[in-house]
């Protein structure tokens, strides 16, 4: 495994409520109404809250009854995490093309490294626009953009800076720039945030002045992380994420085979195979490459790397595919190669089946809410399975009468009152 | 790609689960205690009665007064019926 890159100069790309965004995109007019994200977690507590509705009071946390309560006309929607980190895969991979250097934060926010890159794009501002026009297109509008020296002077800029203004913090100035800034900009818990309060530090620029270890002897470790960064002591490069070798499998047949089903069935005994290597855990795979040896063939190490497809000398079966959207779901994987068995298959028996994952894409960075990938693949495989069983269900009753329990007023001595069904939709 | 068919999900869509129905309950003169439908249907007769308790709640608005049953009915079914005091009427709820 590769080691990763790293960059000291950070641009950080953040879209604020990002899953509500990518709601909004799927929702044609949804942005003129106050709506509010259920929680993914079983607490049936609003998770995101659009600015409408948080006009009209409602907050992130409050229980569906409370919030009708405030916004009769509120709009709740079911979260879709796989969506989100789909989206979110998406964002990583358009701002890849800017920067080799590409680290997730949590969803809708991620850092760019931008070491070097004056000599392609020119300026800090340059390198901004850059990254503005590759997310543009679908998520121009909210996005915000700061730069600076290290991930916390970027995160920064980019929490104060507008829909269409970067906020760029030049190289020596993020003292300066730090000492206005909120203490709400740090990554505090609510606890030593109240406490920062009551000791009236409301800014870094008042957290810098104390002693820093008066600050440690206060908050420990924590404390002392904090202090360091208000003052601008340390600046935490852009790590960029790991480029994964190749996961290889292979499966030698005793007598070369030809017949389609059994080259499935092996097939799908790789993939199966490929999926539970170690290192494949918290990636989902990209790019696949199959490979054969046919009989009478050179069977050496490398035949069939290349476009070595059908050489007189030395007999293989090559087939790459890029799967459109990145999967840990071995029927995903296995479908666009059984397709290429079918329309385009080898041209012999089979005496040596290899099968490579050869790219792949981060389980996103969701995973400290929704856990890394075995769990994102599950849920894709519960939600595709949820979907088709709805399916059924509308062809047959025609009309869908699946509905969602939901918490309403739990601690209601009242039972009625408890919960509601709510139309569930997939 | 296919725009998922889910769409946002509106407050006017919510359904009540668990809602009271109205049933009958019968005492007679042997001790008997009957719990009936409305159509006429016998939901069952009470073999013991396991639990009581009451509620009042919401007096600053429309007050609630509710006094519950936890029956065993003949065969075994455990059901829990209340009678609205406000009202007189019986209903059956999941507890």
């Amino acid at each position: 495994m590769s080691r990763r890159p790293t960059s000291s100069l950070a641009a950080c790309v953040w879209v604020p409520l990002f899953p509500l965004r990518c709601e909004e995109a799927r929702h044609e007019g949804l942005s003129a109404y106050p709506t509010a994200l259920l929680a993914p977690d079983t607490t049936r507590k609003l998770w995101q809250v659009s600015p409408l509705a948080r006009h009209a009071g409602v907050k992130p946390g409050m229980t569906v009854s409370q919030a009708i309560g405030l916004c009769p006309t509120l709009r709740l929607i079911e979260p879709d995490p796989v969506h989100y980190d789909e989206r979110f895969s998406h964002l990583l991979s358009a701002l890849s093309e800017v920067s080799p250097v590409v680290e997730p934060g949590e969803l809708g926010l991620a850092y760019v490294g931008t070491d070097g890159l004056e000599g392609i794009f020119g300026s800090p501002g340059k390198i901004l626009e850059a990254i503005r026009r590759t997310v543009g297109q679908s998520d121009g509008r909210t996005v915000r953009l700061g730069w600076g020296f290290g991930k916390f002077v970027a995160w920064v800029a980019a929490s104060r800076s507008k829909p269409d203004e970067a906020v760029i913090v030049p190289v020596g100035s993020e003292r300066k720039f730090l000492a206005s800034q909120p203490i709400a900009v740090l990554p505090l818990d609510t606890d030593i945030h109240r406490r920062l309060r009551q000791l009236n530090i409301r800014t870094l620029g008042a957290l810098a002045a104390i002693p820093e270890a008066a600050v440690t002897a206060q908050f420990g470790d924590v404390g002392k992380r904090l202090w360091r960064l208000a003052a601008s002591r340390i600046a935490e490069p852009v790590a960029g994420r790991v480029t994964l070798e190749p996961i290889v499998v292979a499966l030698t047949f005793f007598t070369p085979v030809s017949e389609r089903e059994l080259l499935v069935h092996s097939l799908e005994q790789l993939i199966a195979r490929a999926l539970n290597h170690p290192r494949r855990i918290g990636w989902r795979v990209h790019a696949v490459r199959l490979r054969a040896d046919l009989e009478g063939g050179d069977v050496s190490e490398n035949a069939g790397r290349g476009a070595a497809c059908c050489a007189p000398t030395n007999r293989s079966w090559l087939v790459n595919v890029i799967l459109k959207d990145p999967t840990a779901d071995g029927d995903r994987i296995a479908a666009p190669l059984k397709v290429r068995l079918d329309q385009s298959p080898p041209t012999g028996a089979v005496e040596r089946l290899v099968l490579e994952f050869t790219a792949f894409a981060p389980g996103t960075a969701e995973l400290q809410l929704f856990a890394r990938d075995a769990a994102a693949a599950a849920r894709a495989g519960q939600q595709r399975a949820l979907h088709h069983a709805a399916r059924e269900v509308r062809m047959r009753v025609k009309r869908a009468n699946l509905y969602h329990v939901i918490e309403v007023q739990p601690w209601s001595r009242l039972p009625e009152r408890r919960y509601a069904l709510i139309d569930y939709e997939p | 790609m296919v725009a998922p068919a889910r769409a946002p999900l509106r407050t006017d869509r919510l359904r009540a689960v668990n809602e009271p129905r109205t049933v009958t309950v019968e005492l007679h003169e042997s001790g008997l205690m009957k719990v009936g439908r409305l159509g006429g249907r016998s939901v069952g007769n009470v073999e013991a009665i396991l639990e009581s308790w009451r509620i009042d709640d919401e007096w600053w608005r429309q007050p609630i007064s509710r006094s519950y049953l936890e029956l065993l009915l003949e065969g075994g079914k455990r059901v829990v019926v209340f009678q609205d005091l406000m009202t007189g009427l019986w209903f059956m709820q999941q507890p």
